[in-house]
């Protein structure tokens, strides 16, 4: 769809005649190469990167140093282009590493700095870059010599570009990068290694950086430092949130609209900064979504009311297909300390396949904290997880998928912005095969994954009963719906073992009988459950092995019979 | 050179410990980082100018009008860019709207005001020596704010309401604790210590719309090494951050000087990305 | 129907048919006509805010004056000047949008600046590759090329002649030998520090300081230091910045620092002046200077300068706060353009070669001369250096010792 309203506007401009207004184009097509990728970055993977226009910068610098032949031997401006390509993928690397390590703020604050010290690097070192005189820019031969050739150049480069975005935004890449965005920790929990993804996505926006700066320079016939402001970094990253995160034919659009918007207003040119900064704050004030979100006319179709889960537990073979192989999970007398406050004390409990092991106990015990240990959030300061015997790595949640090892979490974890389908998708981001390349390219691979990913997302939402609400937004659903999706997208890792965080917390009567039924039919197919919760009736009826925490430290544990009966459990938790 | 490097590094200093100072009043009362922090820290020079300078008036209504037009643009950023975004779920709006605000407030300056640097008058009629007022006075404020915030929080009722709500919000609501108002005060009072800042560096930093994002950064690098929260440490961190950068200044020349505190920054951020004197962050899952 | 009927709508006919082509033909003789009341227009790039607009405001003043001084007279054989103005903001980028826009939509017949090197670098190559006649007064050298910029023309001096003068006070009139050369971070300062150190130490000069300071930066006191300890006689800036060049002056007094400032003309604008703590600070302040626009030794200018700022005087226009330079060379761009259209019209390559024989034309800024070698038409020795606090009514006094 993008590149459609691209290639339909692109090629109609020139019939205009005008050829400022192929100035302008030419402008917005540079500026778009450069915000497609930063899109990622900022619409996508969520991190503030304000500074980007340091990027453009050295990709500028680099591409008409290459071309000047006065530093260096003289390079043919594509090589040149290449070349600042590859410098900023790396320099781009370097400006987003920060974000695995710092906070939202903090890192907004070290890409502001790297964008001065550019600048400030570039009026210093005279004899590469001229200083406050510049340098040319690079020329490119003939047919893009001549303005409307080199128009099309920029355009084509940016309808490639678009096209590439736009696969890996639809691609289980461009969905992990929103679970980074919206909900890490489920993110991790289904294997999806921050690190790694935003290292991707840093390299590649990095080197859309440097084409764009590249031709920037070009279009300039001459840059110098000053050409590089602030407002220019402002400028791109308003273009996206005005877009709206997670699309890319919002901000598409937002960058056309703030290059041409000072065109068609000239007195409010001196005004244009101050102009998106307050459209800036309209926007997250009553559209936080963005234009994206103002074009969405799918999600405000209203949805049926009083809807029921079904369950289809029968069903729980299709997305089990083999049985799960016996396996035993070990949690070998674990302390876990948060500052002065002891959350689990000496814990020893043991999940086999095939088992609902519950685990119940007052507010405060450490049940959560126990499933948070095993899933990898904390590393106990005493003790272990074992699987099969061999110790599970702590402070490694992302390492849990591979050991089929899924859970749920007590406050539903989902993207709120996306799909019902490509949340449960999610899940199963461990499985894909094709890698970043082949999605950006859309190679054959790429679209296997995609349909035997679908196929088995639906599947999966069938199996919880859901599958009528697949193509709505995850935020306009229930509470007790969200709570099956989540269980839905850990069936997608085909899980050895379960762990389910309060699962029936907020549901009817009536839904947690159903619950009950499928948590049994899952166990049937060879998986462990853990299941804490708080609705006795449930643990009782369905759980083969109950242990009941107190204070950090089991204070029973045995068959449901035996818990129920048992005094101190009924004098601490249960009640008469 | 060596009192140079001194009396202008601790000046700096102090004026970068201020806008720490006005980050941790704002983060202790609603956990938002604000863009505005500095831009407020330029107003404090800027409106100090075209009140004393332009206008013509005495130097203690345009001092006193100062810091009462910081305490207005606080409550401001308070209603208009930080209590919308608090009731949403997504907590990173609040960088946005801030900084949305904060540009708003740089534009409007650079095209009322002037793009150029302008002067700033002379606060108090004494003459100059080598231990100059412009390098005293934002020291003065500095030393003023820290025993005033001191006085406040473990003396005054409101001041300990203020920790209340820094410490657990939802708690202190549940005592009947007034927090929209609480945190609008907050904002307010961030605003003075703000405008303190920038009307007692006036003459040293000049009048200039571009001081602005200089605070911003500068200020908060003392927040970000001196952990947040810690108005010691960010006094500790502004004025270390000070000496440095004058020293570099005076030793290797201007340029490299913004390149070796960027470095620094970065490298201990890095290292301890809660800051030398911060606590760990909060539980996660 | 009958013959007679026929030749009568024959006749009648033509008459309409020569009628028609009779009219055809007026209107066709007429159309030029209306063509030539279409007004001129030239594109004017001034940077009138920003960090270097000190120099577009005062230009602008000049060059507004005598657009309408050309236009109350009738304009160009009755067509009047229209000048379409855009403000560069100092900005090469939007220097570059601005100057595209006036050339390629509004297909301007003559470009009147940058008014500044940093944009200029940026806008003459685009002006040039869309064949329309440039006239600017900046002053980086690289900024005329017979070759490269063949329709680009400069009614003011060079780096090399500005430099020139100033290096030959210092190191000849006030024999000191050790220089510090300061400016700031923009195009045109970078260029001049570039050009004029080699200068220097070509006449032997030591060079004991050269460095840049951005010009936002309130605090020129460590570079300063560094001058100082390294043994300099004389500080020479260059910049357009009157708050740069403010500090400098400012920080020289309060370091109890007495050595020359020689430099850059914005030295001594009304606009530095204004931000100058004590009026004292400005003494030993020489900036560079145009011989017509100074005072000579019985205290007068020359006659057409007089004339000049009576005539700025009754159009009310502000001297105090700028130069009389820009204002007397913003006046004199207009009238060498209406001059060039006039004898030559609106074509680009009669526009140059028209300019191309100008020779000692009278302006109230300077003799200006071309050849179709020299682009640039200053003469070497209408540079100067004055004295900044002797500014009167836009205007100076030599600097001591300044022979010429």
């Amino acid at each position: 769809m993008p590149i459609l309203v691209l290639l339909v506007a692109g090629c109609a401009l020139p019939l205009l005649g005008d050829s400022y207004m192929g100035v302008i184009g030419t402008r917005a097509c540079i500026y778009w190469v450069l915000v497609a990728g930063l899109n990622l970055v900022v619409g996508f993977a969520g991190q503030i990167a304000i500074g980007w226009v340091a990027l453009l910068t050295l990709g500028a610098y680099v591409t008409a140093v290459f071309t000047a032949g006065t530093v260096v031997p003289e390079q043919s401006p594509y090589v040149a282009l290449v070349l600042a390509a590859v410098l900023c993928a790396v320099f781009g690397l370097i400006v987003g590493l920060p974000a695995l390590r710092l906070r939202t703020f903090y890192f907004a604050m070290t890409t502001l700095g790297f964008a001065t010290i550019v600048t400030q690097i570039a009026l210093a070192w005279k004899s590469v870059t001229g200083g406050g005189i510049g340098v040319p820019g690079p020329v490119f031969p003939w047919p893009f010599d001549s303005p409307w050739g080199f128009y099309f150049f920029c355009l084509g480069l940016a309808i490639v570009f678009t096209w590439m975005t736009t696969n890996v935004a639809a691609s289980r890449f461009g969905r992990s990068l929103v679970a980074i965005r919206d909900a890490e920790v489920a993110a991790e929990s289904v294997g999806i290694s921050k690190p790694a993804l935003l290292v991707t996505i840093f390299l590649f926006s990095g080197a859309l950086a440097g084409i764009a700066g590249g031709l920037f320079a070009s279009l300039q016939s001459y840059i110098t430092p000053d050409a590089f402001t602030f407002d220019l970094s402002v400028l791109f990253f308003i273009a996206i949130l005005i877009g709206g995160r997670g699309s890319i034919l919002g901000p598409l659009l937002g960058t056309i609209i703030l290059t041409a918007l000072p065109e068609f207003a000239a007195p409010l040119v001196a005004w244009s900064t101050f102009l998106y900064a307050a459209l800036l704050l309209v926007i997250v004030l009553v559209v936080p979504g963005g234009i994206a979100e103002l074009l969405d006319f799918k999600n405000r179709r209203p949805l049926e009311q009083h809807r029921q889960i079904r369950p289809r537990p029968d069903l729980v073979s299709s997305v089990i297909a083999d049985a799960r192989p016996s396996s035993v999970l070990v949690v070998d007398n674990v302390s876990l300390a948060f500052g002065g406050v002891r959350a689990i004390d000496g814990l020893s409990l043991e999940v086999r396949s095939g088992e609902v092991h519950g685990l119940i106990g007052p507010n405060g015990s450490g049940k959560t904290t126990t499933l948070n240990a095993i899933s990898g959030y904390y590393a106990p300061q005493q003790g272990q997880i074992l699987l099969d015997g061999k110790a599970l790595p702590p402070r490694a949640p992302h390492g849990r998928a591979a050991y089929r090892i899924a859970r749920t979490f007590q406050t539903p974890r989902l993207v709120g912005e996306e799909s019902v389908l490509e949340n449960v998708m999610l899940g199963g981001t461990t499985d894909g095969r094709s890698s970043f390349v082949e999605a950006m390219l859309a190679l054959p691979r790429h679209h296997g994954d995609e349909k035997v990913l679908t196929e088995a997302a639906m599947t999966a939402l069938a199996v919880v009963g859901l599958e009528q609400l697949a193509p709505v937004r995850a935020d306009r659903l229930q509470h007790s719906e969200l709570r099956f999706v989540e269980i839905a997208r850990a069936l997608m890792l085909r899980p050895s073992f379960l762990l389910l965080d309060e699962p029936a917390a907020g549901l009817s009567a009536e839904e947690i009988k159903r619950l009950g039924d499928l948590i049994v039919a899952i166990s049937r197919r060879g998986t462990g459950v853990l299941l804490v919760e708080h609705h006795a009736d449930l643990i009782f009826d369905i759980c083969d092995r109950v242990t009941v925490l107190n204070l950090g430290k089991e204070l029973a544990s045995g068959t449901p019979a035996e818990i129920r009966a048992h005094q101190e459990v009924i004098n601490a938790y249960l009640g008469a | 050179m060596l009192e140079s490097i001194i009396s202008h590094g601790l000046a700096l200093g102090a004026v970068y410990a201020l806008i720490g100072i006005t980050y941790n009043v704002m983060f202790a009362a609603s956990r938002v980082f604000s863009f505005t922090a500095g831009m407020v820290g330029m107003l404090g020079g800027v409106l100090g100018a075209l009140f004393i300078n332009r206008m013509g008036m005495p130097v203690i209504v345009g001092f006193v009008l100062t810091l009462a037009s910081g305490a207005v643009i606080g409550i401001v950023t308070e209603i208009l860019t930080v209590r919308p975004v608090l009731k949403s779920l997504d907590q990173h709006l609040y960088v946005l709207s801030t900084l949305a605000f904060a540009l708003m407030i740089q534009q409007l300056t650079a095209i009322e005001w002037s793009t150029e640097p302008q002067p700033f008058p002379r606060l108090l009629p004494i003459g100059r020596g080598i231990f100059d007022q412009q390098f005293w006075l934002p020291m003065l404020a500095c030393a003023l704010v820290i025993f005033g915030l001191e006085w406040l929080y473990r003396r005054t009722l409101i001041g300990r309401a203020f920790l209340a709500i820094a410490e657990d919000s939802y708690a202190a609501r549940a005592l009947g604790l007034p927090e929209q108002r609480l945190r609008m005060a907050s904002y307010a009072l961030a605003g003075v210590i703000a405008t303190l800042a920038g009307f007692s560096s006036g003459e040293m930093m000049l009048a200039y719309f571009g001081n602005g994002p200089l605070l911003n950064f500068y200020g908060f690098v003392p927040v970000a090494l001196g952990g947040m929260g810690s108005n010691r440490g960010a006094v500790v961190g502004g004025i270390a951050l000070g000496l440095f950068q004058q020293s570099a200044s005076v030793l290797v020349g201007g340029i490299f000087a913004s390149v070796a505190v960027f470095v620094v920054f970065i490298i201990v951020l890095l290292a301890r990305p809660e800051g030398l004197a911060g606590a760990a962050t909060a539980r996660r899952v | 129907m009958s013959p007679t009927r026929r030749r009568a709508i024959t006749r009648r006919q033509a008459l309409a048919g020569a009628g028609a082509s009779a009219a055809a033909l007026a209107a066709g003789v007429c159309r030029p006509a209306i063509a030539q009341s279409e007004p001129i227009r030239i594109g004017y790039l001034p940077a009138l805010t920003g960090p270097s607009s000190s120099t577009g405001i005062g230009i602008n003043r000049g060059t507004e004056l005598a657009v309408k001084e050309i236009n109350a007279a009738g304009g160009i054989k009755g067509r009047q000047l229209e000048l379409i103005v855009r403000d560069t903001q100092s900005d090469p980028t939007k220097a570059v949008n601005a100057s595209t826009e006036l050339t390629r939509r509004h297909k301007v017949h003559v470009m009147w600046g940058p008014l500044n090197s940093g944009e200029a670098l940026a806008a003459t190559p685009l002006i040039a590759r869309d064949g329309v006649p440039q006239m600017h007064p900046c002053w980086v050298d690289a900024l005329t090329d017979v070759k490269k910029y063949p329709l680009c023309f400069r009614n003011a001096p060079t780096n090399q002649q500005i430099g020139g003068a100033a290096n030959h006070y210092v190191f000849n009139v006030l024999k000191l030998k050790k220089v510090a050369v300061v400016s700031d971070t923009t195009g045109y300062g970078t260029a001049s520090l570039t050009a004029y150190v080699p200068m220097l130490k070509a006449m032997g000069a030591e060079v004991v300081y050269e460095g840049t300071i951005e010009a936002s930066n309130p605090d020129v006191k460590p570079e300063m230091l560094r001058m100082q300890s390294g043994g300099a006689q004389a500080i020479m800036p260059w910049s357009v910045n009157a708050g740069f060049l403010s500090r400098l002056i400012n920080t020289r007094s309060e370091m109890n620092w007495d050595v020359p400032i020689v430099g850059q003309t914005t030295l001594g604008s009304g606009q530095t002046q204004a931000l100058l703590k004590k009026p004292e600070y400005w003494e030993k302040v020489y900036p560079n200077n145009f011989r017509n626009c100074c005072y000579n030794e019985a205290g007068a200018l020359p006659p057409r300068t007089r004339e000049f700022v009576e005539r700025i005087r009754k159009a009310n226009i502000e001297m105090s706060d700028t130069l009389l330079w820009w204002i007397a060379l913003g006046y004199d761009a207009p009238r060498l353009i209406a001059e060039a259209i006039k004898e030559a019209g609106t074509e680009p390559q009669a526009i140059a070669a028209y300019w191309n024989k100008v020779n000692n034309w009278p302006g109230v800024y300077a003799t200006i001369t071309f050849t179709p070698e020299q682009h640039n038409g200053f003469h070497d020795n209408e540079v100067v250096m004055c004295r900044a606090n002797s500014l009167k009514d836009g205007a100076f006094t030599l600097a001591p010792g300044y022979a010429g």
